[in-house]
C-alpha cells in the first residue's frame, strides 16, 4: 500500500522573482480567478447561512407565520428542555463509547493488518469495505441483521443458548447497537490511517529496539504507540465529530426511537426543523451543537500542543 | 510447553474479524435473491435456493429506483467534475499566487469546516427556496462543487511540488494558466485521484441534505429513495436489500477496482485533514 | 484589513434584510376574491397531495371542471412524493414565492396555516347557503375553523373504530364486540385473544410517539370528560387523562394482550396476516384488509359509561391568496364544486374514502361503495360519533409529539400515567397559540 504523496510537504519552492510593477494588479486577479470561485462557493454556503442562522435562533418561527423575534429565549429554554438534556446524554454515551473503540479496535487491526503474512490482502478487503457502505444502506442491513423475530444476530444467539434479545427496539439496548453499527462501518476508516502511520515509522527505531532485547510488546508500547500519538489526536478530534454529527444510520435504524433513547442532538435538531417545524429552536439547538464541537476540538488541540504533538 | 501453529497466530484474529466485517454484505447480497418465504423461514437461511429475482422486480415496479440511480451518477458526476475544477484551481492559487486577501479567504475556507451540516441546513434550505431550486438535483449537488478539504487537499499537494518545472515553464513564457493546465496538472493526477475518490464517497452517499432538500419522488438520489422506502415497507426485506444491492455494489465494486487509491485517500484524510 | 465598524455595519444591515426575509404577510382583511370577475381567464396550481390512481382522479375531474369552465385551466400536480411533506413544500412555496392556489393539507396544520396570512378567509362564502356547509361533519368543520375564521374547506372525513378479526374471535369461543362495549370488555377480550405460544395478541398500539400515538388516546380522554387544552393550556394531565392512558396501560403492562409497535407501520399487517384479534382504525385500511382477504367486522369504539365518540382526523383543501381576486375566486368556484356531493362522489368515494357531505347517503354511488368496502356503512355512522375535533393551534404538532412521547413511556412500563402526562403538559406549556 504506497501512499502515493509524501506525508510531509517538502518545502514550497521559495524566492519568485518579482514581476515588472505594472503586473501586480494582474497578479492580484489570476490570483482569485483561481481561488475565487471554490472559495465564494464554499464560505457562500457556511458563513452566510451561518450568520443567517443565528438570526434565526433568535425567533420564534415555523417557516409559515411570520417570525417573532425573542433574543435569546430559545437558548434559555433549551437549557431547560429535558428532551435537549437527555439528546446530549446520548450523544455524549454514543461519543465515549465510540471514539475510544474506533481508535483501539483501529491499532490493534492496524497492527494486525501490518503482517507479512498469507491472505493480508483479502483481510485488509473485507475490513475497509463496509466503510465504503453508506451509513443509509448500513443502517436498513442491520436492522435485519438485528431484527429480533428472525435477525442472523439472534439466530446466532440461539445457537450459544443465549436468549433473544429485542436490539433495536429495546430501550436499553438500541444505543449500544447503533454505536456497534457504526463502529462496523468506520473501523475501516481509523485502521487505515493507523496502517499507513505504522508504515510511516522508521524501520531502524523498531530494529535498534529490538537488538536491545526489547519483546515485541514492549517494542510496541515504548516505541510504536508514542509514534502514533500525533495520528491519535487527529482521529480523536475527528471520530468526535462523526459521532456527535451522526444522522443516517439513526434515521434508518431507530429514528431516534425506541423512547427517544436514541435521539442525539442532531437527530433533536432534524425533528425540530423539519418535523414539527420549530426552527428558531431547532437553529439555536443547532448553534448550541457548534460551540459544543468548537469547544471539544480547541481542548483537545490544546492538550495535544501542550504534549507536544504538533498536529494542526 | 508452546505449541507451533502451522499458520501465523495473527490469522486466529483476523479470520474471525475479516468474516464478521464481510459477512452482513454477503447476507445482504443473499437476502436480496430470496423470497418472503425464505427470509420469514424459521431457523433462517443464509443462501437461497435459487436466484430469485422478485425483490429486484417489485423495486423496480413499485419505486422509480432507476431514476434514483440515475439522479445519483449525475449528481456525484456533477459533484466529482466541480471539485476537480474548482478546488485544483482554487489549490493552486493558494499554494502559488500570491494575491491580495490570499491569507484571509484561505482562513475563511478553513474555518468553515468548523461548520456543522445541522447549522446550515436551514438556511441553506431556505435560501434554495428562494432561488427556486429546492426539489431539483441542483439542490443536491451545488453544496458539493467544492469544498474546504478539496480546497486544503489540493493545496497542499500543490506546496509539495518542486518550483523548478513551473519556473521554466515560465521562462519559456507561458502564462500562468497555461502552466497550470500543461505542466502542473499532470504532475497532480495521485492527488486528483484522491480528490475524486473523496468526492465520490461523500456525494454518493449523503443521505442527510438531499432528505432535507428533496421531496419529490422523481428526483430522490438513491440513498433517499431507499430511506423513504424502507419507511413505508419496513418488512419488505427481499425489496429492500435490492435496493441496499444497488446503492452500494457501484461502489464496492469501485472500491475492489481500485483499492490502492481509496486507502490512500482514507490515508490522506487520516493523516493530512 | 477591514475596518472593524464598516463590518459591523454591514453585518447589521445583513442581520436585518434577514429578518426581513422571514416574515409573513399580513392579514389585510380585505375579502380576497373582492371584484372577482367569473370570467376571467387564468390559471390555478392544485396541490392534490395524492399519488397513484387518486392523482389520475384528481387530474380527470380537473380536466371535467375546465370543460365546464374553458376560461379556467388548473395545473395538477401531486405538490409532494408524500401528504406529510406538503406543509414543508408549502414552507419553501412561502419563503420563494411559488405556492400553489390550493393545497392539500392535514387538519393539524389548519392552525399553521392560518397564522401564515397566506390562506383565504372562506366564513362568509362556505356560509352562503348554496355551499350547503352544514352537511359536512361537525369535527371536520371545526378542524378547518380556527379563531372562529374558516381557512379551508375539508377534503376528506375519517373516524377510528374498533376492527375485529371473526375467526380470532370463534377460536377463543367469544362473542364478537358490539357497538355497546365498554373498555372493559375490550380488555377482557384482549386478554382471552393473546396467546403467547401463537404469538397472538389481543390488541396492538403505536409506540413511535407521533400523531398515530396520540391521537388514538384522545376518544379515551373525551369519553371520560376530559379535555385536551383548556384555553391555551394543556388540559390532559388532568384525572380523565390519567384514567384513559390507565385504561391502555393495563393492557400493555400488566396483561400483556397489547402488542407495541415501534413505528406506525407494523401493525396493520399483523392484524391482516391473522396475529391480532383487534385494533382501532380508520377506513384507509379497508384497502388492505379486503386484499388480505380475513374475515373482519368493523364496531363503535368502546366507550365509558356508554359514551363511544370517536376523533375524526379530517384533511383539508387549504386556499391560498396569490393578491388577485380572479384567482380566488376561481378556486373558491372549483372547490365549492369539487366538494359538491355530486364531485364527491366521483372522488372520495370512488376511491374508498367516507362520503364529504350527508347527502351522498343516498346516493347510488355509495350503495356501490358499502358493498364493494365491506364495514365502510359502520365507518361511516361512526361519523356521528365523532363529536370534537382536535385542536387547530399552531404549536399542535408539538403538544402531540410530547404527548406521544409520554404513552409510549407509559405502556411500555417507563413511567407511571401521570407523572408522564404531567411532564408532557410541562413541556407543552407555552407552546400553544
Amino acid at each position: 500500500m504506497a501512499l502515493t504523496f509524501a506525508v510531509s510537504p517538502r518545502a514550497a519552492s521559495k524566492a519568485r522573482r518579482p514581476g515588472p510593477r505594472g503586473s501586480a494588479l494582474r497578479r492580484h486577479l489570476t490570483g482569485w480567478a483561481f481561488a475565487g470561485p471554490a472559495t465564494l462557493l464554499v464560505v457562500g454556503l457556511s458563513l452566510f447561512p451561518a450568520g443567517w442562522a443565528f438570526v434565526i435562533s433568535q425567533a420564534k418561527w415555523n417557516g409559515i407565520a411570520p417570525a417573532t423575534m425573542v433574543g435569546w429565549r430559545n437558548y434559555e429554554q433549551l437549557a431547560q428542555d429535558p428532551d435537549m438534556l437527555a439528546a446530549s446524554g446520548h450523544t455524549l454515551l454514543l461519543t465515549v463509547l465510540f471514539v475510544p473503540s474506533s481508535i483501539v479496535l483501529g491499532i490493534l487491526l492496524a497492527v494486525a493488518l501490518n503482517q507479512r503474512i498469507r491472505l493480508i490482502g483479502f483481510y485488509r478487503t473485507c475490513i475497509f469495505v463496509p466503510y465504503v457502505a453508506s451509513a443509509a444502506a448500513t443502517g436498513i442491513l442491520a436492522g435485519f441483521v438485528f431484527n429480533p423475530q428472525f435477525g442472523a444476530v439472534n439466530e446466532v444467539f440461539r445457537h450459544l443458548g443465549i436468549p433473544a434479545q429485542q436490539f433495536l427496539e429495546s430501550p436499553s439496548q438500541a444505543l449500544y447497537i447503533v454505536c456497534l453499527i457504526a463502529l462496523w462501518g468506520q473501523v475501516g476508516f481509523t485502521t487505515v490511517v493507523y496502517l499507513a502511520a505504522l508504515q510511516d515509522i522508521p524501520r531502524e527505531l523498531v530494529e535498534a529496539a529490538t537488538v536491545d532485547g526489547a519483546g515485541k510488546f514492549r517494542v510496541f508500547r515504548h516505541v510504536t504507540l508514542p509514534e502514533l500519538r500525533p495520528v491519535t489526536v487527529f482521529t480523536a478530534v475527528w471520530q468526535t465529530i462523526t459521532a456527535m454529527q451522526l444522522f443516517d444510520l439513526i434515521y434508518t435504524t431507530t429514528r431516534g426511537g425506541p423512547l427517544n433513547s436514541t435521539q442525539t442532538i442532531v437527530y433533536y435538531i432534524y425533528e425540530l426543523a423539519f418535523q414539527t417545524q420549530r426552527l428558531g429552536y431547532g437553529a439555536a439547538a443547532a448553534y448550541v451543537l457548534f460551540a459544543v464541537t468548537l469547544l471539544l476540538t480547541l481542548v483537545v488541540i490544546w492538550y495535544s500542543r501542550r504534549r507536544g504533538a504538533e498536529v494542526f | 510447553m508452546r505449541v507451533k501453529l502451522p499458520f501465523s497466530p495473527w490469522h486466529l484474529l483476523l479470520m474471525p474479524l475479516a468474516l464478521l466485517f464481510v459477512l452482513p454484505l454477503v447476507q445482504m447480497v443473499a437476502t436480496s435473491f430470496m423470497t418472503s418465504a425464505e427470509i420469514n423461514h424459521f431457523p433462517p437461511k443464509l443462501i437461497p435456493t435459487a436466484l430469485h429475482l422478485e425483490g429486484y422486480r417489485a423495486l423496480l415496479s413499485e419505486t422509480p429506483v432507476l431514476t434514483w440511480l440515475g439522479n445519483t451518477v449525475l449528481v456525484s458526476t456533477i459533484s466529482v467534475l466541480g471539485h476537480l475544477i474548482l478546488c485544483s484551481t482554487a489549490g493552486y492559487g493558494f499554494a502559488r499566487l500570491k494575491f491580495a486577501g490570499s491569507g484571509l479567504a484561505f482562513l475563511a475556507v478553513v474555518a468553515t469546516v468548523m461548520i456543522p451540516m445541522q447549522l446550515l441546513m436551514i438556511p441553506t434550505y431556505l435560501m434554495f427556496a428562494r432561488i427556486g431550486i429546492v426539489d431539483t438535483l441542483a439542490a443536491a449537488f451545488v453544496p458539493w462543487l467544492a469544498s474546504a478539504f478539496g480546497i486544503f487537499l489540493m493545496r497542499q499537494f500543490f506546496l509539495s511540488l518542486p518550483g523548478e518545472l513551473e519556473e521554466a515553464a515560465r521562462l519559456d513564457g507561458a502564462g500562468t494558466w497555461r502552466t497550470f493546465v500543461s505542466v502542473v496538472l499532470p504532475l497532480a493526477r495521485p492527488a486528483l485521484a484522491t480528490l475524486t475518490v473523496f468526492t465520490l464517497l461523500s456525494s454518493w452517499n449523503d443521505l442527510l441534505w438531499p432528505l432535507v432538500a428533496i421531496s419529490d419522488d422523481h428526483r430522490f438520489t438513491l440513498q433517499v429513495g431507499l430511506a423513504s422506502f424502507q419507511g413505508t415497507r419496513r418488512t419488505e426485506w427481499s425489496q429492500l436489500m435490492a435496493g441496499n444491492v444497488i446503492a452500494t455494489v457501484p461502489l464496492i465494486l469501485a472500491f475492489l477496482f481500485a483499492q490502492k487509491r481509496f486507502v490512500a485517500t482514507m490515508a490522506f484524510t487520516g493523516l493530512k485533514g | 484589513m477591514t475596518d472593524p465598524k464598516r463590518a459591523l455595519a454591514a453585518g447589521l444591515v445583513l442581520t436585518l434584510s434577514l429578518s426581513a426575509c422571514m416574515g409573513g404577510t399580513g392579514d389585510s382583511g380585505k375579502d380576497a376574491a373582492a371584484g372577482y370577475d367569473p370570467n376571467a381567464t387564468v390559471e390555478l396550481t392544485w396541490w392534490t397531495g395524492q399519488t397513484e390512481v387518486a392523482e389520475a382522479t384528481a387530474e380527470k375531474l380537473a380536466a371535467e371542471y375546465h370543460a365546464l369552465h374553458p376560461n379556467v385551466t388548473i395545473k395538477t400536480s401531486p405538490g409532494a412524493s408524500v401528504a406529510d411533506e406538503l406543509l414543508t413544500k408549502l414552507s419553501a412555496g412561502f419563503a420563494g414565492g411559488t405556492y400553489p392556489d390550493i393545497s392539500y393539507a392535514f387538519g393539524s396544520w389548519a392552525g399553521d396555516l392560518a397564522a401564515s396570512g397566506k390562506a383565504q378567509d372562506l366564513t362568509e362564502f362556505v356560509n352562503t347557503p348554496e355551499f350547503k356547509w352544514t352537511e359536512i361533519p361537525e369535527a371536520a368543520r371545526q378542524t378547518a375553523t380556527v379563531d372562529g375564521k374558516v381557512v379551508a374547506v375539508p377534503a376528506l372525513v375519517d373516524n377510528l373504530a374498533l376492527i375485529y378479526n371473526k375467526e380470532l374471535f370463534d377460536k377463543a369461543g367469544l362473542a364478537y364486540p358490539t357497538d355497546q362495549w365498554s373498555w372493559d370488555d375490550f380488555r377482557n377480550a384482549a386478554k382471552k385473544l393473546t396467546d403467547p405460544a401463537t404469538n397472538t395478541y389481543g390488541t396492538a398500539y403505536s409506540v413511535s410517539g407521533s400523531e398515530d400515538t396520540t391521537w388514538h388516546l384522545w376518544p379515551l380522554l373525551w369519553q371520560q370528560g376530559g379535555k385536551i387544552l383548556d384555553g391555551n393550556t394543556p388540559a390532559f394531565a388532568s384525572p380523565q387523562g390519567v384514567a384513559a392512558l390507565e385504561t391502555l396501560r393495563v393492557m400493555a403492562v400488566d396483561d400483556k394482550s397489547m402488542y407495541l409497535d415501534q413505528t406506525d407501520e407494523k401493525y396493520l399487517p399483523l392484524f391482516n396476516s391473522g396475529r391480532v384479534g383487534m385494533v382501532i382504525s380508520g377506513p384507509w385500511a379497508l384497502l388492505e384488509l379486503k386484499e388480505a382477504g380475513i374475515a373482519y367486522d368493523v364496531t363503535a369504539l368502546p366507550g365509558f359509561n356508554g359514551d363511544h365518540q370517536t376523533v375524526s382526523g379530517p384533511d383539508l383543501w387549504v386556499l391560498l391568496d396569490h393578491q388577485d381576486p380572479n384567482r380566488a375566486g376561481a378556486a373558491r368556484d372549483f372547490i365549492a364544486w369539487m366538494t359538491s356531493a355530486e364531485t364527491d362522489a366521483k372522488w372520495n368515494l370512488a376511491l374508498g374514502n367516507l362520503p364529504l357531505r350527508s347527502t351522498e347517503a343516498h346516493s347510488p354511488e355509495f350503495a356501490a361503495y358499502t358493498k364493494e368496502w365491506p364495514g365502510s356503512q359502520k365507518f361511516f355512522d361512526n361519523l356521528a360519533n365523532a363529536k370534537q375535533a382536535r385542536p387547530t393551534v399552531s404549536g399542535y404538532a408539538q403538544l402531540s409529539r410530547n404527548v406521544g412521547d409520554a404513552i409510549a413511556k407509559v405502556l411500555q412500563g417507563a413511567a407511571t400515567s401521570q407523572e408522564a402526562l404531567d411532564e408532557a403538559a410541562k413541556k407543552s406549556a407555552g407552546l400553544v397559540g
